[in-house]
């Protein structure tokens, strides 16, 4: 069931009234229902993978916090040995449940990749199960392994109701494309009472609103013109490439952002906080900080579960020692979290697909990141000798500029059919620009009219103008909350129209006349 | 506010969307029904029973016959049928119709208006399916006309996706004179708008099929004539009704691409021309050397209005209209069953050469004793390329020749050739003529009427290769070698000369408004038919573009004037059609340089 369906809204609508009206020692019994429910209507059958996950990660859980309870019991004298014993028994049972479940992963999303290039190089060929592709699969895998880790850790009790446990992953605004949540911050929400709260539905709508808006007006009509030239870049200029690669950067931005206000406003309907998974990227300015407002959770989930237990790993602590050995200065100290920073961002770029793209995009990532890190000195050194006013407006408007066209410029890799598209387009948009094509009308064949065009821009400057005021400490709904009943008014209808108008009519309509294209 | 008020704010504006949806279908009216912003071709193209029906809700007094059937029917003439028979018809095609959408219209017909004459067109399609039921907004038949009810027809248009609305409103900032594909009908007449595509240049098959390449590997899907039986049951009830109502009722079938014909079985085809034998005696298209031609078709399921106008003829006997010998037969009870086995027995593709033929015309301007460029040849270079068609046994051919082959079928000489000469130089009447005469050629001059007698450019004084008399042209003409024709009046303007704005050739210029344009284009014809015709005596019907450039709009406004055949500069052959008058428009021309008659004849002969 897609958030842009209206069979979506009537489903929500109808939860959240049940939500309201069942007694609230059943809300998250109801929660669970219409989470499982919403995923058997879009998923079928591949609900049993969510049902694996669960499975394997609830008893994962069970068994970790046993076995941490068991340590903690042990008389002082055995303390020793006995936490050693322990210990191998715990990292057992974490590293089997992570490895089922990443292995399932692997199977699903990475085995035909794999099974393609094996083929291509060593000419074996390999059986590809025909597998459908479970709704959600890598978001929900990363959450439930977060509580293992977390469990193994002793972070927290492990969860004793897998009814409970299975709401935690199946919660159905996020199921689909996350934010990955944590089990302390989730769960305890989940599982509370929650008495009406007007505030909360009003909040809720106007976040959902506001994620319709960005995903059906601005992202799905940008979409079109996207698709066509990057179904046959070969035929545009630069120019054309890169007005594509741009309208695909705001399709990307307006369409998960959206698609995670959808999900957020759903559930704080319900009463429920989900993490922030957006924190205005465009505004970033560095690279670093980028991944720290993109896609927040999971670069977090990265760096809890992945850059930590890498850089405190015996490898990474023999390489931070022979770095220090061998090269001077800031670079010998830093060198070995470097290296886990260059790992971190190559595995977020693979977990966006199997592709060589996506390697080439994790690798485009950590590249930067870990050379501007190993660099910082130099450019210490170098800020110093120029006389420029780094604290000023000027220069943060300079270092959003250049974050955003190196984000601008992995987006090549990432939207290409395939990298040596990308690599052939970068190089067109550099060798063979032709700013004059971006006038001559090109523009106006690629599917969308001025119209959409201008629809956009418009819809675009209102996003930028919101996140520029929120970039300020500005608070947009509480502002509206304070204009007149006018003002509360237009801000219901403008945005409901323009989102029935502008985007859901759009979809699915054929006007009477194709019938007659022929004649 | 609290937000509990918000909410109920919310919910008041979420209710009042279905309202404001309603106002605005109600206002904008896409589809005709409540009767706002009358558009009837717009709504027409939406939905074509309902807006049929809504415009003869207010013209009932200006038709007392009707023409009824599925798209096909489009190119049955309303004129042409009022003139044979002397009636006012209504073409109330509809795309899609099953025979008992037509039943349901017909009874509604014969309700509202004393019908005359109804002509009901029977396609292969009909066979397929019938009694669908259709509830799409663009599909379903007024309620006047299927006695639905009227809560739900209303309330349906009402709630109408808003894009209609909205396409509405674009539409009629970008409507034009010549139909768009949101405007596709007639208003007056019912039929499809086809003055664009009557005027499509249809030339040599490559290009046809090059511009429509459905017909180069026409996709054939087995379908099977389920609905025989039902549709004949509907076509008896319309034969009964009629008697009733003392309506005298003709029966055709439309004509079949091949090809699409061969979607059917034997069994299934037979059945049903067979049937329809049994309920009414009917004229048959079906099936002819013509099926195999692409040419007489837009598409594989519709035939083009000039084969509509030959099977009308057929109908009332008209033996100025060229038929083939095949064309349609007059079916009855007895011979139905014989002619529907015949029809199983079919060739696949033919042979054109009995009815096209190549026609290459040959564009001449300037002749001059020394000659030397493009557009003036010496006169040793001209008398040695007409001595060379002489004795290469070409005939020269006039438009009039033309126009008889592709209207009623008269044969064109063996080898033809049309030689033209574009501005009327004093030259074509003391160099060329007496050549032409002395070599038994004939040719076509297309004379710029604001230059006629004059060797200085409009009233500039601006010195210009001096132009033949009104008086020579008479002089010309009246010796049956030459014919002279239009090259506009005051469209070939030269910009060196010209004080105000410039046109180039008859196109639009900018910032001028398609009214304004027509106009000027208009009374520019009329002005150059009116000087040549009294100056000449002679008919002025074929016109050359200056420099050669043409829209489809200049086109239809040509056709609209009466001009039958207009040349353009592109270097090319002609593949003339018989019953294809359209094949007259657009043709190409080959400038002819100074070369020698041999390689001239080597030119034409590919």
């Amino acid at each position: 069931m897609s958030f842009t369906s209206l069979s979506f809204l009537i489903f929500l609508g109808a939860v959240a009234a049940a939500y309201y009206l069942v007694p609230r020692r059943w809300q998250w019994g109801l929660l669970l229902l219409a989470s499982y429910g919403f995923y058997c209507w879009g998923g079928g059958r591949t609900v049993a993978y969510l049902l694996f996950t669960t499975l394997t990660t609830y008893l994962a859980g069970l068994l970790l916090g046993k076995l941490n309870r068991r340590a903690k019991a042990l008389p002082p004298e055995e303390r020793k040995a006995g936490q050693a014993r322990l210990r191998r028994g715990k990292r057992w049972a974490a590293l089997g449940a992570c490895l089922l479940n990443f292995g399932m992963l692997y199977l699903l999303k990475y085995w035909p990749f794999t099974a393609e290039v094996v083929e291509s190089a060593a000419g074996i060929s390999l059986y590809v199960p025909d597998l459908l592709m479970p709704v959600g699969v890598s978001y929900f895998i990363f959450q439930a392994v977060g509580y293992v880790i977390d469990c193994y850790r002793g972070k927290y009790e492990p969860e004793r109701n897998v009814g409970k446990y299975a709401l935690f992953l199946s919660f159905f605004p996020q199921v689909v494309q996350g934010p990955i949540s944590r089990y302390d911050q989730l769960s305890p929400q989940l599982l509370g009472e929650h008495p009406l709260s007007w505030d909360n539905l009003k909040y809720g709508i106007q976040l959902a609103m506001w994620g319709y808006f960005k995903k059906l007006v601005i992202a799905e009509r940008v979409g079109v013109m996207v698709n066509t030239v990057f179904a046959s870049y070969w035929d545009y200029p630069g120019s054309i490439l890169a007005a594509a690669v741009l309208g695909y950067s705001i399709q990307l931005y307006c369409d998960f952002s959206g698609g995670i206000d959808i999900t957020r406003g759903a559930a704080q309907m319900l009463g429920i906080d989900l993490a922030e998974n957006f924190r205005r990227p465009l505004f970033a300015r560095s690279l670093t900080e980028f991944w720290r407002r993109w896609h927040i959770t999971l670069g977090a989930w990265m760096r809890d579960y992945l850059f930590y237990p890498l850089a405190l790993s015996k490898p990474f602590r023999r390489l931070g020692n022979f770095a220090r050995r061998h090269f001077k200065g800031t670079v010998g100290k830093i060198f070995a979290t470097s290296m886990a920073t260059f790992v971190v961002y190559f595995v977020i770029g693979i977990w966006h697909g199997a592709n060589f793209r996506y390697i080439a995009f994790g690798f485009y990532n950590g590249a930067l990141i870990t050379a501007g890190l190993l660099l910082e000195p130099f450019f210490v050194k170098l800020r110093q000798r120029l006389p420029i006013r780094w604290e000023g407006k000027g220069w943060h408007l300079v270092q959003m500029a250049r974050t955003a066209l190196i984000v601008f410029a992995g987006r090549y890799i990432t939207r290409a059919p395939r990298l040596l598209a990308a690599l052939y387009m970068l190089k067109e948009t550099v060798v063979s620009f032709h700013p004059g094509r971006l006038l001559d009308g090109t523009l106006l064949t690629l599917g969308v009219t001025g119209f959409d065009y201008a629809v956009v821009v418009l819809g675009m400057a209102v996003v930028l103008g919101v996140e520029w005021y929120q970039e300020r400490g500005g608070h947009a709904r509480q502002w509206l909350e304070r204009q007149n009943a006018f003002v509360q008014w237009l801000g219901i209808m403008v945005p409901l129209l323009a989102i029935i108008l502008l985007g859901a009519v759009g979809q699915n309509y054929v006007g009477a006349e194709f019938i007659y294209a022929q004649f | 506010m609290n937000a509990k008020k918000w909410m109920i704010m919310f919910v008041c504006c979420l209710l009042s969307l279905p309202v404001l949806l309603a106002g605005l279908n109600f206002v904008v009216d896409p589809f005709g029904v409540f009767g706002h912003f009358t558009w009837y071709s717009f709504s027409e193209t939406l939905n074509p029973r309902v807006g049929k029906t809504e415009y003869l809700e207010e013209h009932w007094d200006d038709y007392d016959s009707y023409v009824v059937g599925c798209s096909s029917t489009s190119s049955y003439s309303v004129e042409e049928l009022n003139a044979y028979l002397d009636a006012s018809f209504y073409n109330l095609i509809m795309y899609g119709a099953d025979m008992e959408d037509v039943e349901k219209t017909v009874a509604y017909l014969l309700e509202n208006d004393t019908v005359r004459y109804l002509f009901l067109n029977v396609y292969v399609d009909n066979g397929i399916s019938i009694g669908g039921g259709e509830d799409d907004l663009t599909l379903k038949l007024h309620e006047k006309v299927s006695g639905a009810s009227p809560l739900s027809f209303y309330g349906g248009y009402l709630m109408a996706d808003p894009n209609y609305a909205m396409d509405k409103l674009e539409a009629m900032a970008k409507d034009t004179w010549l139909p768009q594909t949101f405007d596709v009908f007639d208003e007056a007449t019912g039929v499809y708008d086809k003055r664009a595509r009557d005027v499509e240049n249809i030339s040599d098959m490559e290009r046809y099929v090059a511009a429509y390449p459905v017909f180069a590997d026409y996709p054939v899907y087995p379908t099977e004539l389920a609905a025989t039986e039902r549709c004949m049951e509907s076509v008896a009830a319309i034969r009964d009704m009629c008697a009733a109502a003392g309506t005298e009722l003709i029966v055709a079938c439309a004509p079949v691409y091949g090809e699409y014909l061969n979607s059917f079985s034997d069994g299934d085809l037979a059945a049903f021309y067979t049937a329809l034998g049994q309920v009414t005696d009917y004229w048959d298209f079906t099936y002819s050397s013509v099926s195999w031609e692409p040419r007489y078709f837009y598409d594989g399921t519709h035939f083009r209005n000039a084969v509509g106008t030959m099977a009308l003829a057929k109908i009332f006997g008209n033996d100025d209209v060229y038929i083939p010998e095949d064309f349609g037969a007059y079916v009855t009870a007895e011979t139905a069953a014989d002619h529907a086995a015949a029809l199983t027995n079919r060739g696949g593709g033919q042979d054109d050469s009995g009815y096209t033929r190549e026609v290459p015309i040959l564009m001449y301007h300037h002749l001059s004793e020394e000659g030397g460029t493009d557009i003036n040849i010496s006169t040793a270079a001209f008398e040695d390329q007409m001595r060379a068609l002489r004795d290469g046994g070409y005939t020269a051919v006039t438009f009039d020749d033309l126009y008889a082959y592709v209207e009623h079928g008269t044969e064109l000489p063996e080898k033809p050739v049309l030689i033209t000469f574009d501005d009327g130089y004093e030259s074509n009447y003391t160099l060329a003529w007496p050549i032409l005469e002395r070599y038994g050629m004939k040719a076509t001059i297309f004379a710029i009427g604001v230059s006629i007698g004059k060797d200085t450019y409009k009233d500039t004084g601006a010195a210009i290769i001096p132009h033949f008399s009104l008086e020579q042209a008479a002089e010309m003409v009246d010796s049956g070698v030459i014919s002279v024709q239009t090259h506009t009046y005051d469209m070939h303007q030269a910009a060196e000369y010209e004080t105000g704005p410039v046109r180039e050739g008859v196109l639009q210029m900018a910032g001028e408004s398609e009214a304004d344009y027509m106009a000027a284009f208009r009374a520019d014809l009329e002005t150059a038919k009116a000087q040549l015709e009294q100056g000449t005596g002679q008919a002025v019907t074929a016109l050359a573009y200056p420099f050669g450039f043409s829209t489809t709009l200049s086109e239809a406004l040509c056709r609209g004037e009466g001009i039958r055949a207009t040349v353009t500069t592109e270097s090319r052959g002609n593949t003339v059609i018989k019953g294809l008058p359209q094949c007259l428009y657009g043709m190409g021309r080959y400038t002819v340089t100074e070369i020698s008659g041999a390689e001239l004849l080597a030119l034409l002969e590919g």
